[in-house]
């Protein structure tokens, strides 16, 4: 499987994903249950209200690097009281890092920004620190005028399982935000999922094929295979030769305990596509 | 001998006149009080002019297209007009060729061509029985008057020193206006001055109007019983409202002047309105008089000059006329738009057939009866304000200045609506804004404006008019539009000017429960104000959260005042509202 360049662009694109959605950082993996929090919250509220932007600045790396969620509170205080937007910037990174849920209060406001790297740190920290008030900002960053901030929501809401804001999801699709196609697959119920097939006549399958992926792979306990099998025939019925070489990429990547019935229908499916 | 040798030319006809008799146009007239006038009225005023059938005549590229406004008739001639044609009565004439021509108004057959004498038309008058010509020079000067008969022989013909303005012949008294003041009543037959009106009203035509004949430019004086004081400012005289009206328009044109035969801006630009007798005065018809503007025409109340209707065209309109009840635009795509007077609702249309260079319209005796609905004054100047061309500015700009003076709620929402509206020229967004900042009601529509926030997925991808919004209801002390702002202030889309104005309404409508909206905004830019906007905006909300949000609020404020990180300006600006301590 590694071995196709197919395969492996979709594993770099995968690590990016990880990266942007907070998921194990694989080169720390572990670290943090073996580190103690060292962690002196006086001395550093102290630098981060010292009024001197090189030392903010300094302090929130250090807090950044050390990825100590300890650290979290005397972050969302300087959040909370403002800065410059240099200082702003940093401090989402920051939260980011730290993904504390505690950090999605004070940053949610900051993805209406007027600075747009300050409001893209936000939104992008905001994956990270997720629950129900990041979900709430992403879905407000889902209509913002700035397209970038539309589509880190987009992506967002889907990592965060958003199900409430497949609606929107859809519309963001239809209006171009081609992150809310994988959105929708990761969170797409068995019809919302046959909805999402339906566009598939409507937008680039380069995009919708990012949203099929996520449906087709999501754990079987999550998606019926049912479902998986309606969706493969559905793709199988568009007869294209691009339709044909996804599928038989799919069927490459399938893991070895799925269900290898629905493997078989994959191959064949890919054969009758790419055959047409 | 001169004469001899102009008809051996074919020039001019054997019973033409020659040179004026010593009396007419004679400079060493004196005043007579209005007598010779007056028995000049005394001896033809019971006769009526003839009234047309109401007629529009466009000059093309190959020469005249007319059609009578009843739709009934139409015709053409081939001719290379060298002036405008003019439509008097039953005649319309026109120069062009190297001749004067005349042709009937309702079937186009030609009555009489003459030579030109390389001179174009200026004006002209009939009576049913015989037509007065006034040639000139294409560049002026060079006046020759003609009266000449059905047969078209030329009665009299008379060459004043002097320029002489649009005539009129009225059973055999042709009346001819010069040196802007004068009217000369000359006998046709003999040639000689019988009369001489002097009015201190501008006069540089004689034009015959619903059978009646008038004289002026500016204004109109009627020539009936009361002609003798028009000297001492008794005559039956109307004139038109003053309005300032964007692009100065007058009524009528220099009646000196050969106008040329394609319509200009100023023929785009002009007034229109019909006399009548009325309650032994002169009034004019319908109350109404009509002032054009490219695309666009104004049905403006006689009496004060308010607006009552407007009426927008896909061309602009080159040619006008009024009848008693309504008026008669010609565009430059050869329509005939027939607008009643009353609300400028639509009565029909005429078609000449191809595109015009120039059309004079005359509405003769046409009847004008509105057929449809031409909606609300509001509707009505919104539909003009949507005109996309940059020509049109100056009356759009008109207009929205007129709604600013309407009181009415709904004008509230229209000025909304078009603020917001993405197809508002730039060059009128300033305006409308500024006339909604001054609105004092309609504050129920401008609530529901600010309940609109810029939403991609819905697409509302224009934010309302905060600024002026905030400016209005801060005015009204419209305290429910509270909430709504503190939101609009955290809303990226908005101009700072925007935010800067809607932070200056919240210091008078904010309460505690906009709190945690102001803490949030001061917090996001008290450090980081972009612009002097920002810092005014961040200043103002500190006050209003200085008003309203208590001892957190005081802390919050304080600490920003003494936090290093805080702009300068905006530092300064809320330390002075900090009390003072110890």
């Amino acid at each position: 499987m590694l071995c196709s360049p197919r395969a492996l662009g979709w594993l770099v694109a995968s690590l990016l994903f990880a990266t942007l959605t907070g998921a194990p950082d694989l080169a720390h993996a572990g670290d943090e249950e073996k580190q103690e929090s060292h962690i002196d919250l006086d001395a550093l509220r102290k630098r981060l209200e010292s009024g001197k932007e090189a030392e903010i600045r300094a302090a929130l790396e250090e807090i950044g690097n050390a990825k100590d969620p300890a650290a979290a509170p005397v972050v969302n205080e300087l959040l909370a009281r403002g800065a410059t937007v240099g200082i702003l910037t940093e401090a989402c990174k920051t939260a980011g890092k730290l993904q504390a849920l505690s950090s999605s209060a004070p940053l949610a406001p900051y993805v209406q920004h007027r600075d747009q790297d300050v409001r893209l740190q936000a939104a992008r920290a905001l994956l990270k620190t997720k629950g129900p008030v990041a979900i709430r900002a992403l879905r407000r960053g889902l209509r913002s005028s700035d397209a970038a901030v539309r589509g880190i929501s987009a992506t967002g809401l889907g990592a965060l399982g958003a199900r409430e804001a497949v609606d929107d999801l859809f519309i963001a699709l239809q209006r171009n935000v081609s992150e809310a196609a994988a959105a929708i697959g990761q969170v797409c119920s068995p019809e919302q999922c046959e909805r999402f097939a339906e566009s598939t006549t409507k937008v680039p399958f380069d995009i919708m094929s990012t949203g099929f992926d996520q449906i087709l792979f999501r754990s079987p306990k999550d998606m019926p295979d049912a479902q998986k099998l309606r969706i493969v025939e559905r793709l199988q019925a568009l007869g294209t030769a691009e339709v044909g070489r996804y599928l038989a990429d799919v069927a490459d990547r399938w893991p070895d305990d799925w269900n290898s019935k629905l493997k078989q229908a994959i191959e064949q499916a890919a054969q009758s596509a790419r055959g047409k | 001998m001169q004469r001899k040798l102009a008809c051996a030319l074919g020039l001019v006809c054997v019973a033409c006149g020659g040179a004026a008799t010593p009396s007419a146009f004679a400079p060493e007239w004196q005043n007579d009080g209005g007598r010779s006038i007056a028995a000049v009225e005394q001896r033809v005023g019971d006769e009526t002019l003839p009234v047309g059938p109401g007629i529009a005549v466009g000059v093309t590229d190959k020469g005249l297209a007319a059609a009578t406004l009843d739709g009934a008739n139409q015709w053409s001639a081939e001719l290379r007009l060298d002036a405008a044609p003019a439509i008097a009565g039953n005649v319309v004439v026109a120069t062009g060729d190297g001749q004067l021509s005349a042709f009937d108004a309702k079937t186009g057959r030609s009555l009489w061509s003459l030579s030109s004498e390389g001179k174009s038309l200026v004006g002209a008058g009939d009576d049913g029985a015989m037509t007065a010509v006034t040639l000139a020079a294409s560049g002026g000067g060079g006046s020759v008057f003609l009266a000449i008969d059905r047969s078209g022989s030329v009665v009299r013909r008379l060459t004043p020193k002097l320029d002489v303005g649009v005539p009129a012949v009225l059973a055999g008294v042709a009346f001819i206006p010069w040196g802007n003041q004068y009217v000369s009543a000359i006998d046709v037959q003999t040639g000689e001055e019988v009369g001489r009106l002097l009015t201190r009203t501008l006069v540089s035509r004689a034009t015959g109007i619903g059978g009646e004949l008038y004289f002026g430019e500016s204004a109109l004086i009627r020539f009936d019983d009361a002609i003798g004081r028009a000297t001492a400012g008794g005559a039956h005289e109307v004139t038109l409202p003053e309005r300032e009206l964007p692009g100065k328009p007058r009524w009528f044109a220099s009646g000196v002047e050969v106008q040329r035969p394609e319509a200009s801006a100023t023929d785009k630009i002009g007034l229109t309105a019909r006399p009548v007798a009325e309650n032994g005065a002169v009034e004019i018809a319908g109350e109404r008089f009509v002032a054009t503007y490219f695309r666009v025409a104004l049905g403006l109340n006689a009496l004060d000059g308010a607006l009552r209707w407007v009426r927008s065209f896909p061309n602009d309109i080159i040619g006008t006329a009024a009848a008693e009840s309504g008026f008669a635009l010609c565009d430059e795509r050869g329509t005939v738009w027939l607008v009643g007077a009353k609300r400028g609702g639509d009565a029909g249309q005429v078609a000449l057939g191809s595109p015009l260079r120039g059309c004079v319209v005359d509405a003769g005796d046409v009847q004008i009866r509105e057929t449809e609905d031409a909606g609300s004054l509001p509707q009505q100047i919104r539909k003009a304000v949507e005109i996309q061309a940059t020509d049109m500015v100056s009356i759009q700009r008109f207009l929205l200045r007129e709604l600013g003076t309407n009181q009415d709620p709904a004008i509230t929402e229209l000025l909304i609506d078009l603020a917001a509206d993405a197809r508002t020229s730039p060059a009128l967004v300033g305006d409308t804004r500024k006339l909604l900042a001054a609105r004092r009601n309609g504050a129920e529509y401008m609530l529901k404006a600010l309940e609109r926030r810029y939403d991609f997925l819905s697409d509302v991808l224009r934010p309302p008019p905060v600024g002026p919004l905030a400016d209005a209801l801060a005015a009204m002390r419209e305290q429910r539009a509270a909430p709504l702002l503190a939101e609009q202030l955290n809303e990226p889309t908005l101009s700072t000017d925007d935010i800067q104005r809607a932070a200056k309404a919240l210091v008078v409508l904010a309460t505690n429960a906009e709190v945690e909206d102001l803490k949030t905004f001061f917090s996001l830019y008290r450090a980081a104000a972009g612009d002097e906007h920002m810092v005014a905006a961040v200043i103002s909300v500190a006050r209003a959260l200085l008003n309203v949000g208590g001892d957190a609020a005081l802390e919050l404020v304080r600490h920003a005042a003494n936090d290093p990180l805080t702009n300068p300006s905006v530092k300064e600006g809320i330390s002075t509202l900090l009390p003072k301590t110890g």
